[in-house]
């Protein structure tokens, strides 16, 4: 059985915002920002359904969507505005609705050998961690300027052998991504600061 | 580039804060990082600086991830902007005349924004 539910066509809260800025096409963002579009089914049981089944339907995208990642697009960070909403198909058995949503969002993907800037969470003496926006990297010592060397103590840093360059927790480092691992939830990546022009920011000339 | 993103994040945040009469909808924690990212390094705080970067960089016919990094790192020197972003020799499209020209250009909206 089925009967097409009267659909919502037009695109629902386009904020001008979204316009201000995507002269350039669809493209908002750094490479690792990315500004899509992106489809999902919906489903939504029948006691949603009234005057406001849009608003509902949305407020349960936003939920189910946002802040999860995928190996394709990485993770989702915002949705920025929903394009089309296609006509509700009744499931056969149970009273669900099952909606076509087409939808704009900002994603963050970090690809391999991309240059971008990090904050330092935590230093051990394998190497250390950073973190850019959701996206966990790990510096492994094997790609830390042989020139820097571990100071463990109250403040664990790498520190080269004159003291002037010294990572530890929260400096912004400048890292390249090596290497990327997709989980079911979330993206982890292996960076270096062993090339020109990476290492400390703040720091003239970067790390050797 | 980050300061676009930021300025979409931004505006998403003060939306939901406005809906908040829905409680139990927390702001996600990949949000609040990434909102969190883009706000201390985007190099641009107004829009509008952010739009002239964006002309200066696309005027040179640069791929869009070029234009990204570029906007994002804000290399300053010319040896810099080609270890950061091998591909603008590669192809001889942008000899090193181009490639100072369009840094300063950076460097004096950042001076000027």
């Amino acid at each position: 059985m089925r009967i097409a539910i009267l659909g919502c066509a037009y695109a629902v809260f386009r904020g001008d915002w979204v316009g201000s800025f995507s002269a350039g096409g669809t493209e908002n963002g750094s490479k690792m920002f990315f500004h899509i579009y992106l489809d999902r089914n919906m489903q939504l049981h029948p006691r949603h359904f009234g005057p406001h089944l849009r608003d509902k339907l949305i407020a349960k995208l936003i939920q189910d969507v946002e802040g999860t990642c995928s190996g394709r697009h990485g993770f989702v960070v915002a949705v920025t505005a929903v394009e089309t909403i296609g006509s509700g198909l009744i499931r056969d058995g149970t009273g669900f609705v099952t909606f076509p949503v087409k939808y704009q969002c900002v994603v963050f993907r970090p690809f391999k050998g991309e240059i971008l800037e990090s904050v330092v969470t935590m230093v051990n003496k394998m190497g250390f961690f950073a973190e850019a926006g959701p996206v966990q990297i790990f510096v492994s010592n094997h790609l830390i300027p042989d020139d820097m060397v571990f100071q463990s103590g109250d403040v664990p840093s790498y520190e080269t052998s004159d003291g002037s360059v010294r990572i530890q927790k929260d400096s912004e480092v400048r890292l390249k991504i090596v290497g990327t691992r997709v989980d079911a939830t979330e993206i982890f990546c292996i960076g270096t600061i062993k090339d020109d022009f990476l290492g400390l920011i703040g720091d003239p000339g970067g790390a050797t | 580039m980050n300061a676009e993103v930021s300025l979409v994040l931004q505006r998403k945040y003060e939306q939901l804060q406005q809906l908040a009469d829905d409680p139990s909808a927390q702001i996600s924690q990949v949000f609040e990082k990434s909102l969190q990212y883009v706000r201390r390094f985007s190099r641009y705080q107004n829009p509008d600086a952010v739009k002239q970067v964006r002309e200066v960089l696309t005027r040179n016919q640069l791929h869009e991830f070029e234009v990204c990094v570029i906007g994002n790192l804000c290399p300053e020197t010319v040896e810099e902007a080609k270890a950061l972003v091998p591909s603008i020799t590669k192809r001889g499209r942008m000899d090193d005349e181009k490639i100072e020209t369009m840094l300063t250009d950076l460097a004096t909206i950042k001076k000027f924004e």
